[in-house]
């Protein structure tokens, strides 16, 4: 597990999510740590020292790992460079596909309700095929 | 571990087993390319959540439980995370419109 910087992590992270596009899939795994051990954190407790925690994002396609920590202060630009890497990466997902078919069926409802609208398009229409 | 249906049930409880345990508390999003799916799963290892969709509205959704995830897990439990979960209601009362429409 490599630990990158936050912006060479989501270079990362994108090529994996390039990578694994025909086959194989990609974890991310966010948890909260401080990134101390068990004993340093003791140590810590007794002094009565405050903990800073942060938020330790891993990423795996399988083959390799890798892991970045967001702290409080980069936690709002890292959210959204992700997000952007996500949105880019995620379109395999269907889109709409039910309220499509809905709106179709309310289409094929709406000139009863709407016999102008109806008119104004089949004019269209028809003015279009002529031209 | 059951897949949880309800996009709402799943994010209350998830927050509800983060607060519960937070240090102890992960969330993994894995997402397969080729088969167009995308799984969240929120776990303290005792108790395991998961979420399954293969929809690209529902990644909008997930956009906002990272919001939710990071502010929880960088100012910790006590993090007041209205501002980032109701952020946009306007959006929010559309899917849930949405969802209305579609059942």
């Amino acid at each position: 597990m490599v630990l990158l910087q936050p912006d060479r992590f989501l270079s990362e992270l994108t090529s994996m999510y390039e990578r694994s596009t025909e086959k194989g899939s990609v974890w991310v795994t966010m948890k909260r740590s401080s990134l101390k051990g068990k004993a340093q954190l003791q140590k810590m407790e007794k002094k009565g020292k405050e903990v800073e925690y942060r938020c330790l994002v891993r990423a795996s396609d399988g083959k390799k790992s890798i892991s970045t920590s967001v702290s409080l202060k980069e936690y709002a630009k890292f959210q959204a460079s992700y997000a952007t890497v996500l949105k880019a990466h995620m379109h395999a997902l269907k889109k709409r596909e039910r309220k499509d078919r809905k709106k179709a069926a309310d289409a094929e409802k709406a000139p009863e309700t709407v016999p102008k609208k109806q008119k104004k398009s089949s004019s269209k229409k028809s003015s279009g095929s002529k031209s | 571990m059951v897949y949880v249906d309800s996009w709402d049930e799943f994010v209350e409880r998830s927050v509800q087993l983060f607060r519960a345990d937070p240090s102890a508390t992960r969330y993994v999003m894995k997402y397969r390319h080729c088969e167009g799916k995308l799984v969240l799963k929120v776990t303290d290892d005792r108790e395991c959540l998961k979420f399954k969709t293969d929809q690209a509205q529902d990644a909008k959704k997930m956009e906002k439980l990272n919001n939710i995830v990071f502010a929880l897990m960088t100012r910790g439990p006590d993090a007041d995370i209205s501002e980032v979960s109701g952020k946009e209601p306007a959006e929010q009362q559309q899917s849930k419109k949405g969802r209305g429409r579609r059942q």
